[in-house]
């Protein structure tokens, strides 16, 4: 007893350091891979009150940029709506449409925190499970697609956004229909990689990248960005697809999250696919 | 007490500083600006190594609960303040340590403090970058990220302390 007494003595600094360590590093990899409470994170309510009163004083610095690509999608919306459309018939027909179910419900959101500089980089929206967010629902704004919801708080969550290691978005090639995973090398914020592609097809230059909607997140055609280059990975028949982002994620604000009501019913479905059939 | 008072404040004015203006400023080629390391710099010398690691680990916290690090900043600072007194020790003017001077640019010199902060953020931006990508085939990037960010770290440090500290009478802020 009074030699364990001497060895915590003698190297009591080092015990504490190795404590505290232990405390951040447990903290650091559990909250990566799975975060299970809202302290600690921009989600928790003090923190996210302090964002948006941050969000008060910064929102007008990108405002011009943000109301541009709104009102871009506004004058594509309205082409849309029934006013802009030219009526053919007299009125007496009635359509009671059957064959098209709602899948997709969108709930606006404000990023009220973001970086960009990271190797792992998460975004704080100003809506949480109170409002019906989830973990795992994709989010999108007018440009193009911005992450995944990682945590959610009551009031406040967190994007995994395409500038994190493996955000794992199912994207596809629009023209061809290759698909991969999207990922992120940490270097620059405006460009990221597309894996996956076999480089027996042609990947042509400026091509549109869009989402393949395979995980339920995200519903087909969300623009993600284009094709910049494509270089052969060395041992392998695959491409190493360089994407420019539509989306520039350093002025990003309002996005959209996506809420898939049939997301359940497919998970069921897979469930039960064969366990000695995948991979 | 006038001195605790002086701590304390800069422990806000350091976390508040790297969260709302650091973080959001975007040099490319992977800089990340982290100043906060000066404050740990700045305590008291005779300051016992347990509660230069509370407060560090409590700074730490505090920086990553604004900045989705989730332990990162408080892992890489609790470093900081662990080898502050091994290097405080190897770095030592002949005559020793004057506790009633803080220990800055101005009362040990420049060349004292270009070796031992310059040892202590090396410390820190290392081991907060190589947590951050965790993997040894990027040591590159890692070594890259480090050498850069520490220069720019270092050269604000420097032009705070030209800014905020009187020369030679350090007692106040």
């Amino acid at each position: 007893m009074r030699n364990f007494l001497a060895f915590i003595r003698r190297f009591r600094v080092l015990l504490l350091f190795a404590l505290l360590q232990g405390i951040a590093l447990s903290l650091y990899f559990t909250f990566l891979s799975f975060p299970r409470s809202q302290y600690m994170t921009t989600t928790s309510t003090l923190s996210g009150s302090f964002f948006e009163w941050k969000h008060g004083v910064t929102q007008f610095f990108a405002l011009e940029e943000n109301n541009n690509s709104l009102q871009k999608e506004n004058a594509l919306l309205k082409t849309q709506t029934i006013e802009s459309l030219f009526r053919l018939d007299n009125g007496l027909v009635k359509v009671n449409d059957t064959l098209h179910k709602v899948q997709y419900e969108f709930i606006p959101a404000k990023v009220i925190n973001s970086t960009h500089t990271k190797r792992n980089n998460f975004f704080t929206l100003n809506i949480g499970s109170e409002q019906g967010i989830k973990r795992n629902m994709g989010v999108y704004s007018s440009n193009g697609v911005v992450g995944v919801i990682h945590f959610s708080g009551p009031k406040y969550s967190i994007v995994k956004s395409c500038l994190t290691e493996k955000v794992n978005i199912a994207v596809m090639i629009e023209s061809t229909g290759e698909h991969g995973f999207l990922e992120w090398d940490g270097k620059d914020s405006r460009r990221g990689t597309l894996t996956g592609i076999s480089n027996d097809s042609k990947v042509v230059k400026w091509s549109k990248v869009v989402t393949r909607g395979a995980a339920g997140f995200f519903p087909a055609g969300i623009a993600v960005g284009k094709v910049e280059k494509a270089t052969v990975v060395e041992g392998m028949p695959l491409w190493n697809v360089t994407i420019l982002f539509s989306e520039n994620y350093r002025t990003v604000q309002r996005v959209y999250v996506i809420k898939n009501l049939l997301k359940d019913e497919q998970d069921d479905a897979e469930s039960h696919i064969p366990a000695d059939v995948v991979q | 007490m006038s001195q605790i008072a002086k701590h304390i404040l800069r422990f806000f004015l350091f976390f508040l500083v790297q969260v709302l203006v650091l973080n959001q400023i975007e040099l490319g080629m992977g800089i990340q600006i982290m100043i906060y390391p000066l404050f740990i710099l700045l305590l008291p010398v005779d300051m016992n190594v347990f509660s230069l690691m509370l407060v560090s680990f409590a700074l730490g916290l505090c920086i990553d609960a604004l900045s989705n690090t989730f332990g990162l900043h408080a892992s890489s600072l609790l470093a900081v303040a662990y080898f502050r007194p091994i290097i405080f020790k190897l770095f030592a003017p002949r005559d020793g340590y004057d506790i009633l001077f803080e220990p800055n640019i101005f009362t040990l010199g420049t060349v004292w403090f270009l070796k031992t902060f310059g040892l202590l953020i090396v410390i820190h931006h290392f081991w907060f970058f190589m947590l951050e990508m965790f993997k040894l085939n990027e040591i590159i990037f890692v070594l890259q990220k480090t050498g850069l960010s520490l220069v720019v770290s270092i050269l604000i440090c420097i032009l705070l302390q030209y800014l905020f500290l009187r020369k030679r009478n350090s007692n106040e802020v």
